[in-house]
């Protein structure tokens, strides 16, 4: 570190923008008298949440605007150049001489159609283009140089961003986002590199990140935004040590840490608590997954998986990307085949009162509830809802307070004969409804209804459930996840739910999102008439904390986390008993992040609801998971109850996910154990060490040499 | 890529095949068939018979069928009922003078809205978008025939420089046709380009937004750079198809301008042969058009595999 404080090379003066939105709309302030300073080898972070400015501000180091946006005040100074001041032809050396830009998306920044040879050498500079690729440390630069973007994964493509970015030796190099969007691993790599390749090249960096972990182990100094004003700026260490804003403060306060027992729940003045793990994991198994192997053309994505999601409980897959995590929900979910192995949709048992219960109000929720006042609660709210509901336990219904009887039960619930009568009984669906349930009529007969449906196709049939079920995974007339989603029964459709990842592409941007929630309750007739339908979707609206108002927007009007709450309402609409939530919260700000999770925490509380949880971030999962499983290439290598899994991580591959992790704190930098080499030890017979409590690793030896 | 490149091309041979097919199929569905047409309708049931046997139209469809695709692909469509000479040597040279305009139309219509479409992208919202907008859409909206009119008025009548009518028959040379070309193709271009103009336009917008065209602008490239290397290829790509589309109209586009014309090509050929009900000719016409627009298309994916990398390597990664 150099002692003789440097003049600046980046020096930001007051600046102002402000962006006008078509040509009559105002003109809206998106920067407002913004000063910072970076000098030579040191690395200024902008820290904000999207909208915060801080990507705006980036881009006018290299005389950048967004279309509509001009300066409506201050200056911008690179090198001692005023940047809007210089002709075409003085930008043009500028950039890429003087000032270089790693943009977020490198699968997006670089052009389809060219080798990425030719686009690094057209970035100009004197360095032969496998130099530089051999400088961002990607293996066989020959060959690499000749390929095109789509033929390289994430983390190459982004190699190959900073490499055309360093093409021309610049002074400063702007990253916006480097690693938003891969994976831990790849990202400890990239940053690692980007670290590197700012010593030898003695570059000053201004990074920008939302992601607090990423600017901890970056960045000199810290400028905190937010709604295009500064609202902190100070060394890094110091920043995180002791954040004097409380807007700062809520913010660290928010990202989750790989140390949180719990989710965490962010005071306004920046406190933290964690709140407890839920219990209300139930005993029953939703979802049963087996030795499931999924195919695309040649190669195998996802190789002989096995886990089970019991009702209440939340279930993380984590691995990075091409780990086949993603794979599995969409197949879960009906949009991909499995090529071998079983998936079955379990008992709904008494759980279906519950359902019925949860969707009328709170009350059947209750694991005290039992199907009785779940059915009633139903009934009385509004009736035909929790008629259809509560239907889906007619078996639930006819047992009484069945939940009770729930574990051992629900094979016997449903004995085909007994749940034919009731059904036929009471698809009237007044307050009785629910014993019977008009969807009760598609369950046993197809055979698929969530839970009793399939076993009450079991043998078990007269008796009150006392018990005869079994184990309660008889083959039977189980629901049948390996067909694909068009030719499942109604009712299974509506048992397994996904959340997507991007709420925004997802929602039909032309439909109000009342509509949106509406759309499923008439698909799977959960809402008789239409009026119900509307009131229901107002309360599915309100069950993701959002204002009755909301039924009438445009996706367009809301912001990313609303979005991402309506995407959960929608999947709810069809009363699930499995949510698949895949990568939900990847593309959010921490603090709506840890409203999200806090909801969908909520939700399982409520509704007894099973989620499977996929995601590559560590620190999420530990917050909200019971259970883990991580994925390797398709393959689990590891899974057991969260707490015991990061407690002691058996797999040296665990260990290495969780020591990529960044932490929201510079000085956690030690922690980082050198990665081990190992290789595959499992055989036939021989594939897990257990340890004990359902925590399992799967065999693996030092490598060789 | 090579699998790629031979089931495209199986597709069109497909293709071909099966319109042949439905091409006979059209002309046997005719009322009354080939022996009548000659003999007329007083024709003696006798004699419709003799002649029958004697063109060989007694013996199954299918055999026919065969015997037709036969001889077609020697070049040997059967001979015209009414000028008794090989229907092949004639739709040849009619076709020759057809595809004169089409040439022409195609070069400077392609070049040319290919060129104001981007120029129209890049000045989006200025006014030499608004210009080219403008007029390419009053271009899309008049048909052919009364462009062919207009143009008539204004540059045979109004100022005579080029000739309204060709004089000359189908045997007319190159040099006795080119006078006549430039009205026709004038015509077609115009309505043809109307429609390349606006996919160039909207395609090149969306290419300009997108993040790679940032990203090579603040490499500090120049804005010719940026354009022809990194956004055209990108761009070009949906109005690939577009343009083979119009190629393909074309065939039937030229038929009307043709008449308007008077000008001695496929178009005016077909309209004398429907009306003549030379049979023969009609089914050949019919098949040429069917070869065109096919090619037009295998054309079309080609270039597209010329511009689209992912077209050309192997797979890509997998999710």
């Amino acid at each position: 570190m150099t002692t003789a404080p440097k003049a600046p090379i980046v020096s930001v003066d007051e600046l102002s923008v402000a962006y006008r939105s078509g040509s009559g709309g105002r003109e809206v302030p998106v920067v407002q008298e913004v000063s910072l300073e970076v000098r030579p080898g040191r690395t200024l972070a902008l820290v904000g949440e999207s909208g915060s400015g801080k990507s705006t501000v980036a881009a006018t180091l290299l005389g950048h605007l967004r279309h509509g946006s001009r300066i409506t005040g201050g200056r911008v100074a690179v090198d001692g150049e005023d940047v809007f001041a210089l002709s075409a032809r003085e930008l043009r050396r500028l950039r890429g001489g003087t000032v270089a830009m790693v943009a977020q998306n490198a699968g997006h920044a670089l052009t389809p159609s060219m080798r990425i040879g030719r686009q690094i050498a057209e970035a100009g500079g004197e360095v032969p283009v496998t130099d530089l690729l051999e400088q961002v440390r990607l293996e066989r630069p020959r060959e690499l140089a000749r390929r095109y973007p789509h033929e390289l994964s994430g983390g190459q493509q982004q190699r190959v961003a900073i490499a055309m970015a360093i093409a021309a030796r610049p002074k400063v190099l702007v990253l916006d986002e480097p690693t938003t969007g891969l994976d831990v691993i790849t990202q400890r790599g990239v940053l690692d590199l980007i670290g590197a390749l700012r010593e030898e090249l003695g570059l000053a960096a201004v990074l920008v990140s939302h992601d607090l972990g990423v600017v901890a182990r970056m960045a000199d100094e810290v400028c905190v935004l937010s709604a295009g004003r500064v609202v902190e700026a100070a060394p890094t260490r110091r920043l995180f040590a002791a954040p004097a804003d409380p807007y700062t403060r809520r913010l660290l306060a928010s990202v989750p840490r790989i140390a949180d027992a719990g989710l965490a729940v962010v005071g306004e003045d920046g406190t933290r608590e964690i709140r407890p793990r839920a219990d209300s994991v139930g005993a029953v198994d939703v979802v049963d997954v087996r030795e499931v192997t999924i195919d695309y053309g040649a190669s195998r994505a996802v190789d002989g998986v096995s886990f089970r999601v019991r009702r209440g409980e939340v279930l993380a897959l984590v691995g990075e990307s091409g780990s086949g995590k993603s794979t599995i929900a969409w197949s879960l979910a009906g949009l991909r085949a499995p090529s071998g192995g079983t998936m079955r949709a379990a008992a709904r048992g008494g759980a279906g009162a519950v359902v019925g219960g949860g969707s009328g109000g709170r009350l059947g929720a209750r694991p005290g509830g039992d199907g009785p006042l779940g059915v009633s609660s139903g009934g009385d709210s509004d009736g035909l809802v929790g008629g259809a509901s509560g239907g889906d336990g007619p078996v639930g219904g006819s047992l009484g307070g069945s939940r009770g009887g729930l574990s051992g039960v629900v094979s016997g619930a449903g004995s085909g004969g007994r749940a034919d009568g009731p059904l036929g009984v009471s698809s009237g669906g007044d307050s009785d409804g629910p014993v019977g349930g008009s969807s009760g009529g598609d369950g046993p007969v197809d055979g698929s209804y969530g839970g009793d449906g399939p076993r009450g196709g079991s043998p078990g049939s007269d008796s009150n459930g006392s018990s005869g079920g079994s184990s309660g995974t008889s083959p039977g007339r189980d629901g049948d996840l390996a067909a694909p989603a068009r030719r499942r029964p109604l009712a299974l459709r509506r048992a397994v739910q996904l959340v997507f990842q991007n709420a925004d592409t997802s929602l039909n941007p032309r439909r109000s999102v009342g509509d949106a929630v509406r759309r499923p309750l008439h698909f799977f007739g959960t809402a008789g008439s239409r009026g119900e339908a509307a009131t229901r979707a107002r309360q599915l609206i309100a069950d993701v904390r959002l204002g009755p108002d909301f039924a009438d927007r445009l996706p367009a009007q809301l912001s990313g986390g609303q979005r991402q709450r309506i995407g959960i309402a929608r999947a709810l609409a069809g009363e699930p008993d499995l949510l698949i939530a895949d990568e939900i919260t990847t593309a959010l700000d921490v603090s709506v992040q840890a409203d999200v999770l806090r909801l969908l925490d909520d939700l399982r509380r409520e509704r007894e609801l099973a989620c499977l949880f996929i995601s590559h971030d560590l620190a999420v999962v530990r917050g909200i998971a019971d259970r883990v499983v991580v994925l390797r290439h398709g393959v689990v290598v590891e899974e057991g109850p969260t707490d015991a899994v990061f407690a002691v991580p058996g797999h040296p591959y665990t260990r290495a996910l969780m020591a990529a992790a960044l932490e929201p704190d510079p000085e956690a930098e030690g922690a980082v154990a050198a990665a081990e080499e190992w290789a595959d030890a499992a055989e036939p017979g021989a594939l897990w060490d257990d340890l004990g409590g359902g925590h399992r690793v799967r065999r693996w030896r030092p490598a060789d040499g | 890529m090579f699998s790629f490149l031979l089931r495209r091309v199986a597709a069109a041979l497909g293709t071909l095949l099966l319109s042949s097919v439905m091409v006979f199929l059209a002309v046997q569905a005719l009322p009354g068939d080939v022996a009548t047409q000659v003999l007329g309708r007083d024709a003696t049931p006798d004699a419709v018979a003799a002649l029958r046997q004697q063109m060989g139209l007694d013996r199954p469809a299918w055999e026919r069928y065969f015997d037709w695709i036969k001889g077609a692909l020697h070049g040997d469509f059967g001979t015209s009922l009414v000028t008794t000479k090989p229907v092949g040597g004639e739709v040849a040279q009619y076709l020759g003078n057809s595809a004169l305009i089409a040439v022409v139309t195609v070069l400077f219509a392609v070049t040319g809205s290919v060129v104001l479409g981007v120029l129209a992208g890049l000045y989006r919202d200025r006014w030499p978008d608004h210009l080219i907008s403008t007029v390419s859409l009053v271009g899309m909206s008049v048909p052919e025939f009364v462009v062919a009119t207009v143009l008539v008025l204004a540059f045979s009548v109004t100022v005579p420089v080029l000739p309204a009518v060709v004089l000359y028959g189908p045997g007319a040379g190159v040099g006795q046709l080119l006078p006549a070309v430039w009205l026709p193709a004038a015509s077609l271009a115009i309505v043809m380009a109307a429609y390349i103009v606006r996919m160039a336009r909207t395609s090149v917008i969306d290419v300009m937004a997108s993040e790679y065209v940032t990203t090579a602008r603040l490499k500090g490239l120049t804005t010719w750079r940026v354009v022809t290397r990194h956004a055209l290829p990108s761009a070009l790509l949906p109005t690939l198809h577009v343009i083979a589309l119009n190629v393909a109209w074309l065939v039937g586009g030229v038929a009307v301008v043709e008449n308007v014309f008077n000008y001695p090509g496929v178009g005016k050929l077909m309209l004398t042969s429907v009306q003549n009900r030379d049979l023969p000719v009609i089914q050949a016409i019919a098949l040429i058009s069917a070869v065109v627009y096919v090619s037009c298309n295998l054309a079309a994916d080609l270039g597209s595999m010329a511009l689209n990398p992912k077209l050309r390597t192997r797979g890509g990664r997998i999710r």
